[in-house]
């Protein structure tokens, strides 16, 4: 999965989980000072992520996730680590 | 020292036959039923498949959309019931002192169909990958933090889970906060959320559920010799219960007088109740005595359409008011709406409300076959106007826990 396909998918998750319009949700986006995410309401997040690309993310990296790309990088190396099914 | 006097200055209600007071109110005079075939869950592996399902109720007419999405359904009649209450009792929250406001709500289940839902996901999936809102929209307090919340009430919150006495036994203990002082205002009620697969299966396991699949607003029949079982239904209710000189200082509308109230426990069994209504018997005793009042004209009967609850109600009723007994109408509008379990004991508050307001009471519907041992007045198939001046309401929940409030006119 391209990088570009992993913003696009998830900028779409965060924006309907947050309920805000997709205009507001972009790489840079910051998820505690730009939408106003708290800590539980990214555990929420992460675990609508893991469902919708169907892994487990590791609690150690979720605590170093700030931004939407954040999300989209570690996304990238915890999907190349996954075998394709 | 004399108790404060705690009077009733809102209704908020969500029933299987009436969304809101007016609407629930009319259905009750009027003797319709909110039993229909249900369509909550797949029914077809079960022997019962009825129930009062709450229809045309759309939680975001009552709570922020995004609220609405992230809590229970038990929680969607919670505020929604809190909202209704809060607004027909007058109150500006924003001038009044949040912490002397508590909310106290009864439910015997809490958030179980998200609970369920999150169960099957979790093992399905593994239970390595659960959802973290999986703990606070199942919990049972949710309902009481989450009106807390919306609505900036710092009192006393508490839930109360005493299965089909809850909402009940949080009327009566919020009548006692107000009146030891710890709070001026409580919200009060119950709420259940119990139409779900699991749950249905589990009382339609322990044999207790009407099986007249095939006339469902018949099937719930207190007090009639062919009754089969009770109905479950889901719903809630909510009133605003307020010290009763403040209410009068603010203009408040005052809807009834909460005059009195005493719980107990049979010591008995898990689901069956003392067959003498002795245990009963001695909590309406007390909550007489609580009360003050000297005449009963309306009971608000438990009345699940159980033959061993009827006859032990019957027979606790006998007991406390000897050869007035007869005189008393008794009605059980479970007969309309279903058996909401923990929510029953908060509708059926609201119900003993209107009917002292409106000088009427509603009748017990389907009581076509008087059962020998159920000789009272039943008010069966057709309500009565009739002027109240104190009115009872019995809740027992399986465990023998019993809770009994007394509501009069205001005065």
């Amino acid at each position: 999965m391209s990088q570009a396909t992993i913003l696009q998918k998830v900028r779409e998750i965060v924006a309907l989980k947050l309920n805000v319009e997709p205009g507001r949700v972009q790489a840079e986006t910051r998820l505690a000072e730009d939408l106003g995410v708290d800590s539980f309401g990214a555990l929420e997040l992460m675990f609508e992520i893991e469902e919708a690309f169907e892994l487990k993310i590791a609690d150690d990296d979720i605590e170093h996730i700030r931004s939407v790309n954040d999300i989209v990088q570690h996304l990238a190396t915890w999907l190349a680590k996954v075998p394709a099914t | 020292m004399t108790k404060k006097r705690v009077v009733v200055t809102g209704l908020g209600v969500v029933a299987s036959n009436g969304v809101g007071v007016d609407a629930f109110w009319r259905a009750n005079k009027e003797g319709r039923s909110g039993i229909t075939p249900l369509d909550a869950f797949d029914t077809q592996d079960f022997a019962s498949r009825i129930g009062g399902q709450v229809r045309g109720f759309d939680p975001a007419q009552f709570m922020p959309e995004d609220t609405a999405r992230r809590v229970d359904r038990f929680v969607h009649f919670g505020l929604a019931c809190a909202a209704m209450a809060l607004e027909a009792s007058g109150l500006d929250l924003a001038a009044e002192d949040p912490d002397r406001i508590g909310v106290i709500v009864g439910s015997g289940l809490g958030g179980l169909l998200y609970h369920e839902e999150q169960m099957v996901a979790a093992f399905d999936r593994g239970t390595n990958r659960m959802n973290p809102a999986a703990v606070p929209r199942a919990t049972p307090n949710a309902v009481a933090s989450q009106i807390a919340i919306r609505h900036g009430l710092r009192g006393p919150n508490l839930v109360i889970s005493t299965a089909c006495a809850s909402g009940a036994h949080a009327i009566g203990e919020a009548l006692r906060k107000i009146q030891c002082g710890d709070a001026e205002v409580c919200l009060a009620g119950g709420v259940e959320a119990p139409l779900t697969q699991f749950n249905y299966g589990a009382y339609c396991a322990l044999r207790v559920l009407s099986k007249r699949n095939a006339d469902p607003a018949g099937a719930s029949r207190p007090f009639d010799r062919e009754r089969d079982g009770f109905v479950m239904s889901e719903g809630g209710a909510m009133l605003v219960l307020e010290e009763r000189d403040r209410a009068l200082r603010r203009g408040a509308p005052i809807l009834a007088e909460l005059a009195g109230y005493a719980s107990n426990s049979g010591a008995h069994h898990m689901v069956m109740p003392d067959p003498s209504g002795a245990d009963a018997a001695r909590a309406m005793t007390a909550a007489l005595r609580d009360s003050g009042v000297r005449q009963v004209d309306y009971i608000s009967a438990h009345a699940t359409s159980t033959r061993s609850n009827d006859i032990a109600e019957t027979r606790a009723i006998k007991a406390v008011f000897g050869p007035d007994a007869g005189r008393i109408p008794v009605s059980a509008t479970k007969s309309m709406i279903g058996h909401t379990l923990g929510a029953a004991g908060a509708i059926e508050a609201v119900v003993c409300v209107q009917a002292i307001a409106d000088d009427f009471i509603p009748p017990t519907i389907n009581l076509d076959h008087p059962d020998a041992d159920c000789d009272l007045d039943y008010v069966a198939r057709q309500g009565r106007p009739a002027k109240i001046r104190a009115a009872m309401s019995n809740s027992f929940g399986f465990g023998n826990c019993n809770a009994v409030l007394v509501f009069s006119p205001a005065l």
